[in-house]
């Protein structure tokens, strides 16, 4: 089978979930062809890769670009080319935005496919009757951002997909009811495939005892996404409380002005360090060296971070945002704390420190259990084998 | 001092802010000779005793640079050597910095007032010509920048102590500036003024059983603090007090969108994109509470305008204002980043009596003219550059 993922730029190494898709299914000798707009960040390059046609620049770039493409697409693609121009129509899109879309999806055109799967909901757009101008079938995947915030902000941006996607993919639950506030009608199949992870790198391993008795870590983009600043204000009541704490936040991002600001204003200065972007062997380095692992988010898909914190046996305490209430069962594999709430996180850290160590133990122990046997790579390369039968 | 004083307000972009606007024209209004140097990006007014240099385009800057290159050239050669000396030293463009500093010492004001305190490092030199230079302490350029870029810190440090005079725009800031080696002995504080004519002062007369309608100002930046704000809104709904809340000057940015919607606020919070100054008066005027949720400000304009107009204020205690702000006296004010609080304040505002509310938007008023009255903003901020003079001679 010919299978082809549009996503925005070539799944970087750290992309795990694509690059693990990708390797399943050629594995089970299926030929993947990655369709991108931009091909700065590509380190993943066994598989075919086309970039979109380039048009952004000068108007000459743009305009000898399109003529180019145009010409191209109507030599050798005509037929394809065609049914696109005219499914367009059907759908009420004006004349000029029809032979845009015949440009700018030339290069997915080319391609003779059996499935066209959409990385992103994102990445749909003006793309809604591609795959069934090449005579494939149409995948959609919705991971989090896609479904729960971009919609607000362009509602009903979805509508014209839901009578032409043939099957969905969605890595949780939370994210499978959002697909009903957004119009979505029932038709087209839903299946769910969790993020996984390689619980063969992510293991206990016998590493000295932290330094710091309460020695908390969270891994996440500085984004208003994570929750960050909540966590720091549940930090603040802790530390009111007299507890003793270091809490580690590793990753960068446009939120660190606003972050560092907050644990000046909160006076926790002596308490948290911010990392700045590690190396994902670090990273490993940094999880053995803390006790308990945060992921306090907003707003999250699945999370693979807290699958990681998981498999290397730390104790997590999640929001319930989307799917982490999913990725962690509340008292069995970890906690769950509702968002927005600063002071019931500091309570649930608090009570979680207080636990005798047997009891941390067991929910460590479950919390690895389930992963190695849930989210594990070879399950999911399985599931993505199915999902296309 | 009877000599005509030269003033240079500098903050690049004209027309500035409109704290700044405010302040060159009441101090061109006052005799002085004003300066204002800068990338022109709307109408510039003409007025008396006020000099404009600007640049638009390309064309306009290289016309301009040519000029002042030859006036230098002409009747300031020594100075000019100078001063592409300390150009060339720097790893700036070279022709940006002669077209921005140029006419600086081509009409060497006796007072160069900074605007920005990030770009002391840009402006240090005109020292070295007898200018004095003065620097404002507001808002982001003291109370974080500096925190997340250690570079900010250590360039503050370093030339903090060099700084003839400094304009803080409220006590708060002076003692956030002090950390970075600013003496407190050249530190002046002087409030933003309101050209209070301008702004006529109205006691409301509320209607009964209409919703509370709550209005809050200010772009889409985490330091506004208005997840907090939607907080508050959402506990204000459980308890069952009927509001409207409009925030004006945040759009569609994402963050609140996804959180209105998280805490299911659509009915009752209203987004809306930037007004003009004259449609943020009525809007006031229209409001019954202004709510300022802010983690950080010098001092809020927009605070002061409410106040002057007539409708009560709850706002955080952050920054400066506390300094306006006397609680329960002519204002509420709640603690930062604390959502419960807030919703109490607005609670407590929907539930007075209306004699209350009118007495305290009084007493407000008051503090307005005494504090925050364009004149004394003026004069002060002359004393400030006699200030630096007189040390002088």
């Amino acid at each position: 089978m010919r299978i082809g993922l549009v996503l925005p730029s070539p799944p970087a190494y750290s992309e795990t979930f694509f690059t693990n898709k990708i390797k399943g299914l050629e594995a089970h000798g299926h030929t993947v062809v990655v369709f991108v707009n931009n091909s700065k960040k590509g380190t993943f390059n066994t598989t075919k890769c086309k970039v979109a046609p380039k048009l952004s620049g000068s108007l000459l770039t743009v305009g000898s670009i399109s003529i180019f493409t145009l010409v191209y697409s109507l030599v050798f693609h005509f037929n394809k080319s065609k049914r696109l121009f005219l499914l367009d129509r059907e759908d009420g899109l004006g004349v000029i935005q029809r032979i845009k879309n015949v440009i700018g999806n030339s290069h997915i055109i080319a391609e003779p496919l059996d499935w066209l799967h959409f990385g992103f909901g994102t990445m749909v757009f003006n793309r809604e009757n591609v795959a069934k101008a090449i005579g494939a079938k149409m995948a959609v995947s919705f991971r989090g951002f896609d479904i729960g915030v971009y919609p607000l902000k362009n509602p009903g941006c979805y509508l014209r997909l839901w009578d032409k996607v043939n099957k969905i993919h969605v890595i949780s639950n939370d994210i499978r009811a959002l697909l009903y506030t957004h119009g979505y009608n029932g038709k087209a199949e839903i299946i769910k495939i969790t993020p996984a992870i390689d619980t063969f790198y992510f293991k206990k391993e016998d590493c000295q005892l932290p330094s710091v008795k309460n020695s908390f870590i969270t891994v996440a983009r500085l984004h208003w996404k994570k929750g960050l600043e909540y966590t720091l204000e549940a930090f603040a009541l802790l530390k009111k409380e007299g507890i003793d704490f270091h809490y580690t936040i590793i990753g960068e991002g446009e939120e660190y002005e606003r972050l560092k600001f907050a644990v000046y204003q909160l006076d926790l200065l002596d308490y948290i360090t911010f990392t700045g972007k590690i190396k994902h062997e670090k990273i490993k380095d940094e999880l053995n060296n803390s006790n308990i692992y945060i992921q306090y988010s907003i707003q999250e898909g699945f999370c693979n971070a807290v699958l990681e914190a998981q498999a290397m046996g730390k104790l997590c305490i999640v929001s319930d945002a989307e799917g982490l209430s999913e990725n962690i069962l509340d008292n069995e594999t970890g906690w769950v704390v509702p968002k927005y709430a600063p002071n019931m996180l500091a309570e649930r850290i608090q009570k979680v420190i207080e636990l005798d160590s047997e009891h941390k133990k067991r929910i460590a122990h479950n919390a690895q259990r389930r992963v190695r046997e849930k989210f594990n790579i070879e399950n999911q390369q399985k599931k993505f084998v199915d999902f296309y039968t | 001092m009877s000599k005509r004083i030269k003033i240079a307000i500098y903050s690049g972009i004209v027309p500035s802010t409109t704290f700044i606007e405010r302040l060159s024209r009441g101090l061109a209004a006052t005799g002085s000779q004003v300066f204002i140097f800068g990338l022109k990006k709307g109408s510039v007014p003409s007025l008396p005793n006020s000099t404009y240099i600007t640049y638009s385009n390309k064309l306009s800057k290289l016309l301009l640079l040519i000029r002042y290159t030859f006036l230098l050239f002409l009747i300031k050669p020594k100075e000019k050597r100078k001063l592409d000396k300390i150009i060339s030293r720097s790893k700036k463009r070279q022709l940006v910095l002669r077209l921005k500093y140029y006419p600086v010492l081509y009409h060497c004001p006796d007072v160069f007032h900074l605007q920005w305190a990030k770009s002391i490092e840009d402006w240090i030199w005109v020292q070295q010509f007898g200018m004095k230079l003065i620097i404002s302490l507001r808002g982001a350029h003291i109370n974080y920048s500096p925190l997340a870029d250690s570079k900010i810190a250590k360039t503050y440090k370093a030339l903090f102590p060099k700084v003839d005079g400094f304009h803080a725009v409220s006590k708060a800031i002076s003692l956030e500036a002090m950390k970075y080696n600013a003496a407190l002995h050249k530190i002046n504080v002087v409030y933003s003024g309101l050209e209070l004519e301008k702004m006529p002062f109205q006691l409301k007369i509320v209607e009964v059983n209409t919703p509370l309608k709550i209005l809050s100002i200010g772009r889409a930046h985490w330091k506004k603090g208005y997840t907090y704000a939607l907080n508050s809104a959402y506990f204000l709904k459980v308890a069952g007090v009927n509001f409207q809340y409009t925030i004006v000057g945040v759009g569609t940015d994402e963050e609140l969108i996804y959180h209105r919607s998280q805490l299911e606020l659509e009915n009752e919070v209203l987004f809306l994109e930037k007004l003009s100054f004259e449609e943020v008066i009525v809007s006031i005027r229209q409001a019954d509470v202004l709510l300022l949720p802010s983690v950080e400000e010098g001092i809020a304009n927009v605070v002061l305008e409410a106040m002057a107009l007539g409708t009560l204020v709850i706002s955080t205690n952050c920054g400066g204002m506390n300094e306006v702000i006397v609680d329960n006296e002519n204002g509420f004010l709640v603690p930062i980043r604390n959502a419960e609080a807030m919703a109490s304040a607005l609670k407590r505002i929907s539930e007075l009596p209306l004699p209350t509310y009118q007495k305290i938007a009084t007493s407000a008023r008051n503090t307005i003219e005494d504090q925050h009255n364009h004149k004394r903003m003026i004069v002060e901020m002359l004393d400030l550059y006699q200030k630096v003079l007189i040390t002088e001679q």
